[in-house]
């Protein structure tokens, strides 16, 4: 038995797939905050470059990865395919439990898979600064990496919370030349107004994009770029997923689940998708797609299929997709990257039809199943990514009980290594597990007169 | 303890025969108000308490020192425990000076421990005779239980002592609030001594804190907003003790009773000071129903303790799955478990393993719940 399967060099995939194209249906458009009709492409030009804007409606099922890409990906690709042997023999479980392992990219997780592209096509157009924002600083991170590729500058804006208490991603950023500046700041007035306010404000993802959106949206040189949720941030992942396939494939395999966590969604698009396709198209109807959130913001679970903002503010278009509702504050969960109240139109679109189906699960269990992980594969996971680790392991022991050989693969999104802080809390026993009151609200929101 | 090892356990035993009944009667305590009491139909609760202890020691090894009648011995006839000497004859109507020189009878035979069955005012008189001579352990029967001497249920306390080679020891504060205070809606609680207590982790509770900073005031504001953002006007909320539900009902513009129980409806108040029978009269027929509780400090008692005018008779006609259980991020750090003990195991158990409390604007946290029972 292998351990890891990986693929040459030369076997990296030269295009990334796109779902849009094997839809039922057209996707819902975005709508523009003001007027409420679909977007337009020159709507979206001031803040994207003209080639990802393509990318978020195109109608072509595959587009090719540029070889200026494709160069610097190979630095960490194709990602390993680890069969979790251990972690099998520990559960007792006839199931096969393969995992991609992202972790091995410089910024430690799959976000680079985007962030490299999106730096090189604005760089394409002439743009010379990028702005975005972070909350624990992966995204940050992974695209300070992206930008210093190509020479370009880079401005993050991090939530002022995480920027003094999680100090190590944004030594990472300033290391690849990012600049890393605490939100609210005194830059945008977005954040001069927030801070007359509220001086001592500890920040918030939703006042971090505002101050981004804001800084690139006046600066003609600089444009602004989104680590998840968008269509094409979802395409640029789908390597993941490509990868994993040929890799299985080696031997002779196909799997029968295939879970990832989601926040906006990236990863579990990246890893999904593909047989999301295989799915939609006929090829492998009966593969069981699995998305895992946490109970304290289950969008896909407990959310409303419905167009809401972007953002705190509603300052962004409005997409068509499960949300919790824009003004919904998730608590502070340790897997800071699934505190979004809303997920990818695309994954949104997917559960809704029935293509994917979505669990949850509290913070300690997730500890749990992350903590085993460690001690049979020895790879201590993003908290992000131990929410599918603990789906994993509730599926195999479905498998001992039943007696299944499934194959179950999961992506395995990132290392935790800046993330200690979050095993600390659970070894001590002081994590809560955060649950948000759905049925509460349903019941609430059951009773009010409609206004249409 | 050197006594378990070697011979019997010689333990004092007592029972306040008074305890506990203010509380279904909507009385908050029951110090000096026992005729008022007896008036409103309250029924003696602590023998039947001690009894479930008793029960559950018989053929254990422990010699009992007690009091005549309903201050111990009938309990421990009732209960099959013959290892007993009745060291104090207490007068047919007991008081708090029989508690006392009963404690002092105890001591001057030699106990190794002092069992009793009451509330806050009966750890205070035992307290106050014995000092920290001997380790003291409580059968919760009180309206109030602040304390941090008391199994958490009768159940827990009869574990602790069958299992007293396991435990440790640890100080834990004998608390009691001023009743004629606590009436007026005034929570002071005063501590009166450390007393020596045997402990299981989990079967003791502990004393109740009171949380009073300005973060806990946004949490409840928060918590307080989002209850009453989705109350329906076709329901009716029992809202009980304390002072998260105080600003829920501050937030539906009326003051609370703090430590009692109200009603609103619609905006308006039902009732005020509810007791049991107040409650049952409103929910006849298929009326929407819900009861709003916060757990008690730290001992993390959702239901039985300090509300026991919602009754399981209660319970039963709103349903379990209609109560909503509110409380601070802040307390429900120092609340690691939360127990419900109604006094009726079965029901107990209908609200499963684990509860979901509200502790912000739609958000919760997911707790275990206990009846050890």
């Amino acid at each position: 038995m292998k351990t890891k399967i990986t693929l040459d060099e030369g076997e990296m995939p030269k295009r990334w797939y796109n779902i849009l194209t094997d839809l039922p249906a057209p996707l819902d458009p975005p709508l523009h905050p003001a007027t409420k009709k679909p977007v337009t492409p020159d709507d979206l030009h001031a803040i994207f470059p003209m080639e990802l804007i393509k990318q978020e409606m195109s109608p072509k099922r595959f587009i090719d990865i540029p070889d200026e890409v494709a160069e610097i990906l190979r630095l960490w690709r194709p990602s390993p395919l680890y069969r979790a042997a251990r972690l099998e023999k520990a559960l007792k479980t006839p199931a096969r439990i393969y995992y991609k392992y992202e972790g091995v990219s410089p910024p430690g997780s799959h976000k680079p898979n985007t962030s490299v592209p999106q730096a090189y096509y604005n760089m394409k157009e002439g743009i010379e600064r990028i702005a975005t924002e972070t909350g624990a600083g992966q995204w940050g991170s992974a695209l300070a990496f992206a930008t210093q590729q190509f020479d370009m500058a880079c401005t993050i804006y991090m939530v002022r919370s995480s920027y003094a208490q999680k100090p190590y991603r944004k030594i990472m950023m300033q290391v690849w030349g990012a600049e890393c500046i605490p939100s609210p700041s005194t830059r945008t007035n977005a954040g001069r107004s927030i801070l007359e306010k509220y001086p001592d404000t500890s920040g918030s993802l939703g006042i971090a994009i505002s101050e981004a959106v804001e800084d690139a949206a006046t600066h003609d040189n600089t444009n602004y770029s989104l680590g998840s949720v968008l269509n094409h941030v979802c395409l640029h992942q789908t390597v993941i997923g490509l990868e994993a396939r040929e890799q299985l494939a080696k031997e002779s395999l196909y799997p029968d689940m295939v879970i990832g966590c989601v926040g906006g969604g990236s990863n579990f698009a990246g890893i999904s998708f593909p047989f999301a396709g295989d799915k939609l198209t006929g090829k492998h109807k009966e593969v069981d797609l699995v998305a895992v959130e946490p109970s304290a913001c289950p969008t896909l679970t407990k959310g409303i299929y419905t167009y809401d903002y972007g953002d705190v503010a509603g300052l962004t278009p409005l997409l068509k997709m499960y949300t919790l509702g824009h003004d919904f504050i998730p608590p502070s969960i340790h897997a800071g990257g699934l505190r979004y109240h809303g997920a990818s139109p695309l994954v949104s679109r997917l559960v809704h039809d029935g293509i994917i189906r979505a669990v949850s699960y509290h913070q300690n269990e997730v500890f749990e199943a992350a903590q085993l992980f460690a001690r049979t594969e020895g790879i201590i996971i993003a908290p992000e990514t131990a929410h599918a680790a603990k789906a994993v392991v509730d599926e195999a022991i479905k498998c001992r009980e039943s007696g299944e050989e499934k194959v179950i693969l999961f992506n395995n999104s990132g290392h935790g290594h800046f993330d200690l802080s979050a095993y600390e809390a659970f070894l001590q026993g002081r994590l809560e597990d955060y649950e948000y009151p759905a049925d509460l609200i349903r019941e609430a929101l059951a009773h009010i007169p409609s206004s249409t | 303890m050197a006594a378990v090892a070697s011979g019997p356990l010689i333990a004092g035993f007592l029972i306040n025969p008074i305890a506990g009944m203010g509380g279904r009667v909507g009385l908050k305590g029951t110090d000096g108000q026992f005729e008022e009491a007896v008036r409103r139909g309250a029924v003696p609760v602590s023998q039947d308490r001690a009894i479930r202890t008793l029960t559950l020691l018989r053929g254990a090894n422990i010699r009992f020192l007690t009091c005549s009648g309903a201050m111990g011995e009938d309990a421990l006839i009732e209960s099959g425990n013959k290892d007993y000497l009745v060291v104090y004859h207490s007068a047919e109507k007991s008081s708090a000076q029989d508690t006392i020189a009963a404690c002092q009878a105890f001591l001057s035979r030699g106990i190794s421990l002092l069992l009793f069955c009451g509330g806050d005012g009966t750890a205070r008189d035992v307290y106050g005779s014995v000092d920290n001579r001997v380790p003291l352990l409580g059968i919760p029967a009180g309206v109030k239980m602040h304390s941090g001497v008391f199994g958490v249920n009768p159940a827990a306390t009869a574990e602790i002592l069958l299992r007293l080679s396991e435990t440790s020891f640890r100080e834990s504060e004998i608390v009691d609030i001023d009743e004629e205070e606590y009436r007026r809606g005034v929570l002071a609680p005063r501590i009166f001594g450390i007393a020596r207590v045997p402990y299981l982790p989990g079967h003791v509770q502990d004393r109740k804190w009171v949380y009073e900073e300005a973060s806990e005031d946004r949490a409840k504001a928060a918590i307080a907003q989002f209850i009453t953002a989705i109350m329906r006007d076709d329901t009716v909320y029992i809202l009980g003790a304390g002072s998260t539900t105080a600003e829920i009902a501050a937030h539906l513009g009326f003051e609370k009773t703090l430590l009692g129980i109200d009603v609103v409806m619609g905006g308006r108040v039902l009732l005020r000071d509810a007791d049991e029978r107040g409650l049952l009269s409103l929910l006849v027929g298929e009326r929407r129903a819900k009861i709003i509780v916060s757990p008690i400090g730290a001992q993390g008692f959702v239901l039985g303790r300090g509300t026991q005018a919602i009754s399981p008779r209660v319970l039963r006609a709103v349903g379990p799955e209609n109560v909503i259980v509110v409380a601070t991020p802040h307390k429900l750090r120092e609340t690691p478990v939360l127990y419900i003990d109604t006094g009726d195991t079965a029901l107990d158990r209908e609200f499963g393993t684990t509860i979901l409390v509200i502790s912000g604007h739609g958000m919760g946290q997911r707790k275990k719940l206990l009846h050890p029972e």
